[in-house]
């Protein structure tokens, strides 16, 4: 945007929409765009973090047994695959500013399989809770007797943000994709490329609520 | 360029080296008040991608008042949320409760 430099691959000119004066304002309004989206985002993910924090303060113990049952190691490497995947976004960003359109195609296409890699990894560890009956309303629930309520309460958290998490990593994951098609239909520049900032913008939130579940479903629990 | 790319190559090291901190942390046994620390790095974290990765600082200034705008509403979301079961007292009352 503003700080782009001099482009220095092939220089592509693209009209504003009618309401802008320049591609600079367009661009502009579609950043300031995203991070309104994002805001409300915050509000409903917060509600969400606010379900933990009084569940859990009525529920340690309960908690604490059902989070005891949470794959921790495949949660950690997804925050590294989500975090190296925020990295190569970044770097393709650079490229594109740099007027470097393949380089920022191929960094792209990495940044997909990081997140296809996530969701598969996700699900697998999806299949291995189902297997580990952490289902709620499994009748052979794992955790029984005087726990068993905060455990569950536990797991209803669990599966309702990693579902909602996951939906909004396929989102990303789309978006993604979309930005690679424009990059080979030759619609971005160094001089243009707001889509794939804004895109960026968005996939390093679904990141960021990820680094915040993942001390709150798998390392919160371990250190009791 | 050459310089924004070693900056986020840097970035990514020290977050890598946050989340391994932060998963050493929690394999530590601390005490019930002392838990909240294992978030202490993962705060750490969201700043240095809001600043560096999501370019916060080179945004326009009315998305920075929107960012803003949304620790604001999160703050009181969680602190009003969460106050009751924070501050409330329990009492014991002799006789009370069926005997």
């Amino acid at each position: 945007m503003a700080d782009s430099p001099p482009p220095t691959g092939s220089v592509l000119t693209v009209p504003p929409e009618f309401q802008y004066g320049s591609i600079f304002r367009q661009g502009e309004a579609a950043i300031t765009g995203m991070w309104l989206f994002l805001a409300q985002e915050c509000l409903f993910f917060g509600g969400l973090f606010l379900s933990w924090i009084y569940c859990r303060y009525w529920n340690i113990a309960g908690f604490d047994a059902g989070s005891a049952d949470a794959q921790v190691w495949i949660g950690s490497i997804n925050t590294g695959i989500l975090v190296t995947s925020s990295f190569v976004y970044a770097m393709a960003l650079a490229c594109i500013q740099g007027g470097r359109v393949r380089f920022m195609t191929i960094l792209l296409g990495v940044v997909a399989a990081l997140g296809i890699a996530f969701l598969c990894l996700k699900g697998y560890e999806w299949h291995l809770d189902f297997a580990d009956h952490t289902w709620v309303l499994d009748p052979d629930f794992k955790v029984k007797g005087a726990l068993e309520g905060g455990a569950k309460l536990f797991w209803s958290f669990y599966w309702i943000s990693t579902v909602l998490h996951a939906a909004h990593m396929t989102v990303g994951i789309g978006l993604v994709a979309y930005v690679i098609m424009c990059a080979r239909q030759g619609r971005f520049s160094a001089t243009y490329h707001t889509p794939v900032e804004v895109v960026g913008i968005y996939w390093s939130f679904v990141d960021v609520v990820w680094l915040i579940l993942w001390p709150l479903i798998y390392l919160i629990g371990r250190a009791s | 360029m050459i310089f924004r790319i070693i900056l986020l190559a840097v970035t990514w090291v020290v977050l890598m080296a946050l989340a391994g901190g932060e998963f050493l942390i929690s394999g530590i046994h601390m005490a019930l008040p002392d838990r909240p620390l294992v978030l202490l790095p993962a705060g750490l974290m969201v700043l240095i991608v809001v600043l560096v990765f999501m370019r916060l600082p080179r945004a326009p200034l009315i998305a920075r008042g929107f960012a803003l705008v949304a620790i604001f509403w999160l703050i009181l979301l969680l602190g009003l949320g969460s106050m009751d079961a924070l501050t409330r007292n329990f009492w014991w009352v002799q006789g009370y409760g069926g005997r």
